[in-house]
């Protein structure tokens, strides 16, 4: 085995930990404390060609594999949950589903410009009443001459009111069942798009969360990603990448919460000595960074298998599972380390807490991860 | 029609231990033993500069450093921040070389090796042991006029014109090319490399040079004893302004041993 990064992985973890240091850190209470999205900051990740890592460069991706790219959102969570999220979701889910999915003429069209960074992708398959039951979806594509007829309503959409371009699922045929749903193409500006407010959140702030409703909303046959009553499965491949973004996300928030805990332990003094000196502390911080290192290497290992083109998908699920729960478990007890302190805003593991919750219910709850992990290894 | 001037202009490099990863033990020693490496920070000012000047100019940027085998990612990292091709020089004696070795190695370089040259460009120390020897040697050993502490410089066809930031204000030199400078960090802020740069560096030339394709260097003459952290200590004495106050100041700094 071997457990060595190349030297360019190295380099490009370094350079996205002083791109953060100084571009990110500055910002990221300010931006979750005002729910903002900073453009400002897309357009510098855009610029650096962060927006579309695992995407090859013909397509106006960095050309890496993924594993390079789940360091990427690593380093970048480690300092902003949110940014994280945003650029993996963009990238690992919306950039990859057409890539794998998309005609020559799609990938032109829709992925060059979402790979550079110039319009962001959002993920249409959450509804009001269907979360982990993707089955309850009720939106409906109906084939009208030489378009598609999207009526429908979605919630929850990650970016949905700064993406150009969204993915859409919505049922051709409901009677075929799981293979009577599927999946399109829709830019922004096509009429019967409506985005809604974005939503106020626990955590995850500033990374903008919306319902996308679709009245009437008429898209050429062209815009059809796969064929007809393929979606299902593409949902699947698209969660698999996915999960493993968001146990990016949370090796992040944990390696922040870590670091904060192990700085604060050593500068607060309490009964005249260190508290990192106290048996109850040096425990919590020996576990966090137990755990951390556990979560790495399930996360590391999922997205080699992706790279090695082997099927990956229990894996990711067992990395999503199992990183986004110690990132919850550890900042909560980073916020304990931080004692009164921690429980205030400014405190960095405040939010790292608040941002931890959300990783353990999206791209499939914890339950829904161990159903994948149980159906896979009970088959 | 008048030629255009599109100079080569190498930037020399040292990677040297990043200091984030030096941990201290309690005996005040350095731990080096899960040390990670990287390009000195004046360096990497002098990569950009060099960068810089090719854009603005066309023509050629080169990373040249000389350092031990392992040193293949930093001269990644070189190529990575936009220079053209890197001149590695290595071998694993090359650790710990004196900065009379290291400026031989480099002369040897670029008179066989690269030959045609405009300006050179080096930090104005390094990140590790910050002597300021290796540039003002590497010009000496060219025969080539040297300017340190520079701040800013323009080059045009055979002359460079180069801001000195002196005690008491900035000095402007003008010299023949090709020259030497060495660079203070206010020079630029050097850019943080995208993902494709990083990824293309890998595939630009590397001339790779090794100690028995050099001529002889001489022997080290200086022998570091050791090295330890500084240690900052507070007493906690609090000094008032009035003349009998700085007497008692000066009084405590003589009583300490800080002044004679």
């Amino acid at each position: 085995m071997d457990f060595k990064f190349t030297e360019e992985q190295e380099l490009i973890r370094k350079n996205v930990r002083e791109f953060c240091v100084k571009n990110v850190e500055p910002i990221a209470a300010e931006i979750d404390e005002n729910s903002r999205h900073p453009a400002e900051l897309f357009k510098k990740l855009s610029d650096g060609g962060w927006m579309g890592i695992p995407i090859p460069q013909e397509y106006g991706g960095a050309g890496a594999d993924f594993l390079t790219s789940i360091i990427v959102v690593e380093e970048l969570s480690r300092s902003c949950s949110s940014t994280g999220f945003t650029v993996s979701t963009h990238a690992s889910i919306m950039c990859m589903m057409i890539l794998l999915f998309g005609t020559e003429e799609q990938k032109k069209i829709y992925l060059i410009p979402m790979a550079e960074g110039k319009r962001l992708g959002a993920f249409c398959l959450t509804e009001p009443g269907a979360g982990t039951d993707v089955m309850a979806v009720t939106t409906t594509a109906v084939l009208d001459g030489n378009d598609y007829v999207i009526s429908g309503t979605k919630t929850f959409t990650s970016n949905g009111p700064i993406a150009g371009t969204f993915i859409v699922f919505a049922w051709t045929d409901k009677s075929a069942g799981r293979k009577g749903m599927s999946t399109f193409i829709v830019p922004r500006e096509t009429p019967g798009l409506r985005v809604g407010e974005h939503f106020k959140k626990m955590g995850l702030r500033s990374s903008q969360t919306s319902e996308i409703i679709f009245k009437d909303c008429r898209v050429p046959k062209n815009n059809l990603l796969g064929k007809e009553g393929a979606g299902l499965p593409m949902a699947m491949a698209g969660f698999d990448g996915g999960r493993v973004g968001i146990a990016a996300q949370c090796i992040g928030i944990l390696q922040a919460a870590l670091d904060e805990s192990i700085r604060y332990s050593k500068e607060r003094i309490q009964f005249g000595s260190p508290i990192a000196r106290n048996q109850a502390i040096a425990w919590m911080i020996a576990d966090m960074a137990t755990e951390l290192s556990a979560a790495r290497f399930l996360t590391y290992h999922a997205a080699w298998l992706k790279d090695q083109k082997l099927p990956f998908s229990k894996e990711a699920a067992m990395a999503k599972l199992y990183a986004s729960e110690a990132a919850m478990r550890h900042t909560v007890k980073a916020v304990q380390i931080h004692g009164g302190y921690g429980y205030c805003k400014g405190a960095k593991v405040e939010r790292l807490m608040r941002d931890a919750k959300i990783t353990e219910i999206y791209e499939g709850t914890s339950e829904a991860q161990r159903m994948v992990i149980s159906g896979n290894v009970l088959r | 029609m008048r030629c255009r001037f599109v100079p080569t202009v190498i930037a020399c490099f040292k990677w040297v231990v990043d200091e984030a990863y030096i941990r201290l033990r309690p005996s005040g020693d350095l731990d080096f033993s899960s040390v990670d490496y990287k390009i000195g920070e004046y360096d990497r000012n002098a990569i950009e500069a060099a960068v810089r000047s090719k854009e603005a100019l066309g023509g050629k940027a080169i990373a040249v450093t000389v350092s031990m085998p392992e040193a293949t990612k930093g001269v990644k990292d070189a190529l990575s921040r936009g220079t053209d091709e890197a001149y590695f020089v290595a071998d694993s004696s090359f650790g710990n070389l004196e900065s009379s070795q290291t400026a031989f190695i480099l002369a040897e370089v670029v008179r066989t090796r690269i030959q045609q040259y405009d300006l050179i460009i080096c930090g104005e120390g390094s990140s590790d042991l910050y002597a300021q020897q290796v540039g003002p040697r590497l010009a000496e050993k060219l025969g080539i006029p040297c300017i340190s502490f520079v701040q800013k410089f323009s080059i045009t066809k055979g002359q460079l014109v180069a801001e000195r930031r002196v005690e008491e204000g900035v000095e402007v030199i003008t010299a023949p090319l090709p020259a030497l400078v060495t660079v203070l960090p206010d020079i630029n802020v050097p850019r943080i490399p995208g993902v494709k740069d990083t990824l293309m560096a890998g595939r630009k030339p590397t001339v790779k040079i090794t100690k028995d394709e050099l001529p002889p260097m001489g022997q080290p003459l200086l022998r570091t004893v050791s090295i330890t952290a500084s240690r900052m200590e507070r007493s906690c004495e609090m000094f008032g302004t009035d003349a009998q106050e700085i007497a008692r100041f000066v009084g405590s700094l003589r009583k300490r041993g800080v002044v004679g």
